[in-house]
């Protein structure tokens, strides 16, 4: 297992990460046009009434003022309340955010599932038609935008054949897994191509390598081999792959999310955005940024354990 | 007697099949699919669209929107207006309740009216803002106004005057009115409409549970509602909508877009509804000397806006983009609105007097002008592709700039646009709404158009408080013709509201005003 100040380094390693992403995020939002004043009175308000509503969202003080008051509030655990459903952030992002991490998680078993097996199947038969069977309607799942895969399994799957229902959500875990398939499914089949084109690669290069030769040659057993040498070896790479997907996964969520009615962090988002609600969007760009870094830490840790190398660096 | 039997037993049957026909049935359930969640129902502080149109399910006016667009009563019996028109009287009806059967008083109707007007809270606020004080002697209520206001009546029936229980609200958590309201809708709001919620999931969905003490009969001579309950699922995505309602997921859906109400239209399954409305889709034109660069602009020449509204032929826009379900504006509000005056069409095609109208503005060598659009808006950019070659003809070189809603909103507030996209609603049963957002010049400078006519301005200050119905309505005819004259708009056309429905529902509507109303909605068994 890595170290425990390996783990520390990496942590605060996170820390000038998310102080740049909180002035990033910050200043975007503001140089964004349209006035989350305006967006929230849907036009039909004087400008008094939004003179009074800038002046209630703190909007009408100077930027760095602004600034500091975000910071400030972040760093107590007070994300501000959102413009457009009139709550504390904290309170919305908590409420939403296991939708999606279920929505991700689900994706991410499903294409290791799928593409787990398959690149296996596809390695120790390279080249064969099964390979190159495999790949093709791997590749295919690859050039398609990943709404445009839940479109059509949602118009087959859940319209035309209702084995599905069509999105939305569930109460309780296995209501969940039913109603969530689809959208789980269409990231999952773009996620396991990148997996399994990945995976079937390092496995061909690791099984020609010196030292699975000489496994061989010394007369260990196929399955040894394959969990001790090779499989410890390929997945390096690809543990490094699923981490970098996932970060995607994320992003991908506002497009899964809206298709399939899923009330994730990823459609409010999407929401927040058009409403120019500067309090959500920050606290759920926050909220991605600590996402991702755990993600990455978690990568960083599984691999660091698959390959002792990466420790001294 | 023999021959008696059967002809009486005719009619049995004639009857007993002519019932079934018609016969409303109770209880059930109705799944609504929704494009948008409401944030929050409250009466006073519903802000947005999808919130305001839900209100009135939990929470009744005192005068009620009728169908064909005239008041009713609604909790109370009748209005009363005195003839110096500062004093309206109503009286409650008896035996009202809330929906936890806590009886109805004038203390909840004062606790309402004094919320609905208090500017500290909602935005809705000005509506009642000639109100000076409002008292109740047992269920007789009083409005005293500051001055004589010809739109209080159908405030009374807006859904922000919608009467909410006094003691139950107070007693909600809470140091303020904000906390307070968060916390009593948390709870499962005690409510005076036809439906209670019974529980929500924001963002996701929410349930609407029949108010068994609603005051209102149904045809059968029970009370109102027949549904037991009305379940409501957000879909934003217009596809995924759709493919839930044709998978028979849910009863109903939405905001239909036009391009799909003939296939719909033709499903044995569905009945597709296309409800008339008050929407009316415009395009603000810039009516400034200068443009905000500094640069003269063409537009501030009423026969230039003239010119480019005979230029643009309406009905091929309303083929295109609405597929027919459209028709063109005939003033500068929609037919469906009171005091609504417009004969025929405005400036109906005819690409030469737009010819003849630019030579006499001196502008026959052509020139540029930009539109300003929503960006992912197909029904824009059809628009502006129409538009294009529509004009190209007249040497108007159009060009396209395209933004996302609260940026065009921002272009408009600060003048820096030539022509925009822009739609409208009434949320009030009452032209003075519509008036003042398009031509008042004090209010938003009409429409941020920057049009300042001042003969118009004064008619619609006489108006806002003119008791006299028959002169009220000569000065809408007059505000109307002047509006259409000078053009401050590009006059495109009214849309109805598009609503699948299953053919097992019977009764739901949306209002005019867009609300949605499944007060009179039953489901064949």
């Amino acid at each position: 297992m890595p170290s425990l100040s390996y783990l520390l380094t990496r942590l605060l390693q996170i820390i000038p990460t998310f102080l740049l992403v909180m002035v990033f995020i910050f200043l975007l939002v503001r140089l964004l046009p349209g006035d989350p004043a305006i967006a929230m009175a849907e036009a039909k308000a004087t400008d008094a009434q939004l003179e009074q509503i800038r002046h209630n969202l703190g909007l009408d003080q100077p930027l760095p003022i602004q600034f500091l008051v975000f910071v400030k509030n972040t760093l107590t655990g007070d994300l501000g309340r959102s413009i457009m459903l009139k709550a504390p952030v904290m309170e919305i992002i908590l409420d939403r955010l296991p939708t999606t991490i279920f929505l991700a998680l689900y994706s991410v078993i499903l294409a290791v599932c799928l593409a787990g097996p398959l690149a296996f199947l596809a390695a120790s038969r390279a080249n064969s038609t099964v390979d190159i069977a495999i790949r093709g309607v791997f590749q295919v799942g690859l050039s398609m935008p990943v709404f445009y895969i839940g479109l059509v399994l949602l118009t087959v799957l859940a319209a035309q054949l209702r084995l599905f229902p069509v999105g939305g959500y569930g109460t309780g875990f296995v209501d969940n897994l039913y109603h969530l398939i689809l959208p789980a499914l269409s990231v999952a089949l773009y996620t396991s191509a990148i997996i399994l084109r990945n995976l079937r690669a390092s496995l061909i290069e690791v099984l020609d390598a010196d030292y699975v030769q000489f496994a061989r040659a010394k007369g260990l057993a196929p399955r040894i081999i394959m969990t001790r040498h090779v499989l410890r070896n390929a997945l390096v790479s690809t543990v490094t792959l699923l981490g970098l997907s996932i970060g995607n996964l994320m992003s991908g969520t506002l497009v899964t999310e809206t298709v399939f009615a899923v009330p994730g962090v990823g459609r409010l988002m999407l929401e927040a955005i058009f409403a120019r609600d500067y309090p959500l969007i920050q606290g759920l760009t926050l909220t991605f940024a600590v996402l991702v870094s755990v993600v990455f830490l978690l990568t960083d840790v599984v691999q660091s354990w698959l390959d002792p190398r990466l420790r001294q660096s | 007697m023999k021959r008696l039997l059967p002809i009486l037993l005719g009619a049995a049957l004639g009857l007993a099949s002519a019932t079934s026909a018609f016969a409303i049935e109770r209880g059930g359930v109705m799944t609504f699919a929704r494009y948008d969640d409401s944030t929050v129902i409250d009466p006073v502080y519903a802000d947005r669209n999808p919130d305001l149109w839900m209100v009135t399910g939990l929470y009744e006016t005192l005068l009620r929107n009728g169908p064909d667009g005239m008041i009713e009563p609604g909790l109370a019996e009748g209005y009363e207006v005195s003839a110096d028109g500062r004093t309206v009287t109503l009286t409650l009806k008896d035996g009202l309740k809330f929906s936890d059967g806590s009886p109805l008083t004038g203390a909840d109707v004062v606790f309402s009216l004094d919320r609905a007007r208090d500017p500290e809270l909602g935005p809705w606020a000005g509506l009642l803002g000639a109100v000076e004080k409002i008292s109740a002697e047992d269920r007789k209520i009083t409005l005293s106004l500051k001055n004589p206001d010809p739109t209080i009546i159908s405030i009374l029936a807006t859904f922000n005057t919608g009467i909410m229980p006094k003691a139950a609200f107070e007693k909600a958590a809470g140091a303020n009115d904000q906390e307070k309201a968060r916390a009593f809708f948390a709870a499962g709001p005690v409510t005076s409409g036809p439906f209670t919620l019974k529980s929500r999931v924001q963002g996701s969905s929410m349930s609407f549970a029949r108010n068994p003490n609603y005051w209102r009969p149904g045809e059968d001579g029970k009370p109102l509602p027949y549904l037991d309950q009305v379940d409501f699922i957000v879909i934003p995505d217009d596809a995924t909508r759709i493919l839930k309602l044709q998978a028979g997921e849910v009863d109903a859906a939405e905001f239909i877009p036009f391009a799909r109400v003939g296939e719909l239209g033709a499903d044995p399954n569905l009945t597709m509804e296309l409800f008339p409305s008050t929407r009316i889709v415009y395009a603000p034109i810039n009516t400034r000397d200068t443009r905000k660069d500094g640069s003269k602009n063409p537009l501030a020449d009423v026969k230039v806006r003239q010119a480019l509204n005979y230029a643009t032929d309406k009905n091929v826009l309303i083929k295109l983009v609405t597929f027919d379900t459209g028709k063109p504006m005939t003033s500068l509000m929609s037919a469906a609105t009171q005091l609504h005056y417009g004969p025929e069409p405005l400036y109906p095609y005819n690409p030469e007097k737009a010819k003849q109208l630019l030579d006499e503005a001196g502008l026959s060598g052509g020139f540029e002008v930009k539109l300003t659009t929503l960006a992912g808006s197909a029904d824009d950019a059809t628009l502006f592709t129409a538009l294009q070659q529509m004009w190209a003809p007249l040497g108007v070189n159009l060009q396209v700039e395209q933004v996302d809603n609260p940026t065009r909103g921002e272009k408009n507030r600060s003048g820096d646009f030539d022509i925009h996209t822009y739609g409208w609603a009434n949320d009030v049963n009452d032209p003075a709404q519509v008036t003042g957002w398009l031509g008042y010049y004090k209010q938003r400078q009409a429409v941020g158009t920057g049009w300042n006519n001042a003969e118009f301005n004064a008619l619609f200050e006489a108006s806002n408080v003119e008791v006299d119905p028959a002169k009220r309505k000569d000065e809408y005819k007059k505000m109307q013709e002047i509006y259409a004259a000078e053009a401050p708009l590009l006059f495109l056309f009214e849309t109805p509201f598009a609503v699948a429905v299953s053919k097992s529902i019977e009764g739901y509507v949306q209002t005019p005003l867009g609300a949605n109303d499944f007060s009179e909605a039953w489901r064949a068994k």
